[in-house]
């Protein structure tokens, strides 16, 4: 070491008489790089390889959740899948599990989203756009016919401002497919939190909202269903809408504790619950810091789930990661994303994550085209089995610069997330507008980097080439909002009214009470009652969130 | 003293999505200009009278869900029918170029695609308004 001390200290002198192409180097959570790392910046960072990495599969399982990894099981292939009408998107689903999608995320509408039916005054133009319309439990048939749940390996939703209804509407359909629940996976964001934050389909104040999203977690705990995934902590939407992917995880990790406070308030222990909790990471600017992040973040869980918490059970300090390869595509020269997002894609599985979905090349300009989502799919598939990159565990473990960034991210997330349990918690820092200020701030100097050419975006401020900008290669067709409201006049024609009647009546007795919300929800939706009418009990007694225009 | 620009930024329809909406409004008033955010969920009436109301030269619109071919021409018509169609509408988001012409030839004075400098934006909103201004004296 001491040699190498001297020698470094020479060979600094020399480096730094050499010119560089910019003043100092920065990724994008503002730390500036050095020209190399030597076992010296270990060093200075007090690195124990036992103590930082541990062996995969082992405290604090920086190198992986499992011994393993990659060579018992690649990433589940993920297809994030939705558009127009049920039957629309039953048609692509059934495509792109042929193409050998592993577990499907259905994208819904923004009106189901924020829990409006079709035929709402509020819905109007925005039905089946952005996903499908899920009026009712029908839907949910139409969009899974001929598709057995237990198909693929996991089904999800976001359902964030209506976790409950999301998770009642995947057990009402196993019934309706004849399965019984051990038999299939479901997964739902359901992070209310962040919708607050970065994302914007929130409905109610962020009090009862947060115990919504704590009663699906309550459900599966107390009914067995220790093989779901009913909340994933979301770093994602924070860190693109400003934060930084630091940032993001100190903030997500805050949702987190809030979330898991609110459980143990209601006699659950940690290890009742904590390995139904996963994480969904994210960068999108620096390769490496991608791959740091995500070692970093399950260290810091890890850490928190022995220290704060005292969790025994090894599935509580594991933390499971799903991550979307996606972020720098442009508009302009659309088949550059296939690039971008193919680093991305393996940056998160350098990293080490359970679940991946990569973006589609043509995303950036409206619903993806068929094309473009099977070389989605091809991607990981070419990753998986023909380049090697599973064949051992954590292959950067153990680079200089690599664990010296997993280092000092870890240190970052720590600051911001201490930051925020300062303040009294997640929902006080929402509350009064921390985390606005914040990403606004971060979403102004990115935006500044772009301006000045700092941030290069080949082909958009840099190399602009002057071709036309393509046009929508695939439109969600007009009659789309015709046919999903005739068919939801079909479901309330159809169904027994009385039955509505009183499961919409217990649901609200139910909430009124602050009890667990789930086993009521269920039979409200058995009963064909709409997401709409669900949400707008919800409504009724908690309010609406009232948006304070921050910016 | 010269009167300072004063412009509405409101993000329309469902879409929760306002990091664009947010850093264009900082943009808009780091230039010295009076800048009101309507936040998330606005309804195309609503938008207008805050508008109105708030006496503004400008209206920058944000959608990103794909209902731009039904929020646009509604809030166009909102203006010329309660006398706001002086104020110059602008918007910004992922729209297919066939639409933006469209919607440039109803009315819209300018859509910003992802990729626009915010720098470029002050710099039509204030040529667009000092235009008008003049037009009026």
């Amino acid at each position: 070491m001491e040699k190498l001390r001297e020698e470094f200290r020479g060979w600094r002198e020399r480096a730094a008489a050499q010119p560089e192409r910019r003043q100092a180097f920065r990724n994008d959570v503002g730390m500036e790089i050095e020209p190399v790392y030597t076992p010296l910046h270990l060093e200075e960072r007090g690195f124990d390889y036992v103590q930082h990495l541990g062996l995969p599969g082992e405290f604090p399982f920086t190198r992986g959740i499992t011994p393993n990894m990659y060579r018992a099981q690649p990433p589940n292939i993920r297809v994030y899948l939705g558009y127009g009408t049920a039957v629309d998107t039953n048609q692509r689903l059934k495509k792109v599990l042929d193409w050998g999608a592993e577990e499907i995320q259905l994208a819904v509408d923004l009106p189901t989203q924020v829990g409006y039916d079709s035929d709402n005054e509020m819905a109007a133009a925005e039905v089946g756009r952005v996903g499908v319309a899920i009026d009712s439990l029908q839907d949910m048939e139409e969009v899974f016919r001929d598709v057995p749940l237990n198909t693929v390996r996991r089904v999800s939703m976001l359902g964030n401002s209506f976790g409950p209804i999301a998770l009642s509407l995947f057990l009402a359909l196993g019934e309706k497919q004849g399965l019984s629940p051990s038999e299939y996976v479901v997964d739902l964001q359901n992070d209310v939190l962040k919708e607050y934050i970065a994302r914007g389909t929130q409905i109610y104040p962020v009090e009862p909202a947060m115990r919504l999203s704590a009663d699906v977690v309550e459900y599966c705990a107390r009914n067995g269903l220790h093989h779901w995934y009913p909340l994933t902590i979301c770093i994602n939407h924070i860190n693109a809408a400003g934060a930084g992917s630091s940032a993001g995880a100190g903030f997500a990790l805050a949702n987190a504790r809030c979330y898991i406070d609110e459980l143990l308030s209601r006699n659950l222990s940690i290890d009742d619950f904590a390995h139904l909790l996963d994480m969904f990471v994210d960068e999108r600017d620096d390769f490496f810091v991608a791959i740091a992040n995500i070692r970093a973040t399950r260290r810091v869980w890890a850490q928190m789930m022995r220290a704060t918490y005292g969790a025994r059970n090894p599935a509580a300090l594991a933390l499971r990661l799903t991550a979307y390869a996606h972020g720098r595509e442009t508009l302009q020269e659309p088949i550059n994303n296939i690039v971008r997002i193919a680093f991305a894609t393996l940056a998160y599985y350098l990293g080490g994550v359970q679940f991946l979905y990569n973006a589609s090349f043509d995303e950036v300009l409206s619903t993806p085209s068929e094309e473009s989502v099977r070389v989605a799919i091809r991607t990981q598939q070419i990753l998986a089995e023909e380049l090697g990159f599973g064949n051992t565990v954590d292959p950067l473990g153990g680079s200089y610069y690599l664990e010296s960034l997993t280092s000092d991210i870890q240190r970052d997330i720590m600051t911001d997330l201490n930051r925020v349990t300062d303040m009294g918690g997640s929902m006080n820092a929402i509350e009064n507008g921390f985390f606005q200020r914040r990403l606004t701030e971060g979403a102004v100097r990115r935006q500044r980097e772009f301006d000045s050419g700092e941030r290069v975006s080949v082909g958009v401020n840099k190399y602009v080439s002057k071709v036309a900008l393509p046009n929508t290669p695939f439109r969600i067709d007009w009659e789309v909002e015709k046919r999903q409201r005739e068919a939801l006049a079909r479901v309330k024609a159809a169904r027994d009214d009385q039955r509505v009647k009183e499961t919409l009546a217990a649901v609200h007795a139910a909430a009124d009470r602050r009890e667990n919300v789930v086993p009521t929800v269920l039979e409200a939706v058995r009963a064909y009652a709409t997401v709409g009418e669900i949400c707008d009990v919800f409504r009724s007694i908690h309010g609406e969130f009232k948006n304070k225009g921050h910016f | 003293m010269e009167r300072k620009i004063r412009v509405l930024v409101a993000k329309v329809g469902l879409d929760g999505h306002d990091v664009g909406a947010r850093v264009v409004a900082r943009a808009f008033r780091d230039a010295g200009m009076e800048v009101i955010y309507t936040g998330l969920r606005q309804r195309p009436e609503a938008v207008v009278e805050a508008a109105l109301q708030e006496d503004v030269d400008v209206v920058g619109v944000s959608m990103l869900s794909g209902a731009h071919m039904v929020f646009f021409p509604r809030i166009l018509e909102l203006l010329r029918e309660k006398g706001g169609e002086d104020i110059v509408v602008i918007g910004g988001g992922v729209i297919p170029i066939d639409d933006v012409e469209e919607l440039k030839r109803i009315g819209v004075s300018e859509l910003f695609l992802p990729g626009t400098s915010t720098d470029s934006i002050v710099d039509f909103v204030k040529a667009r308004v000092r235009q008008a201004t003049s037009a009026q004296c």
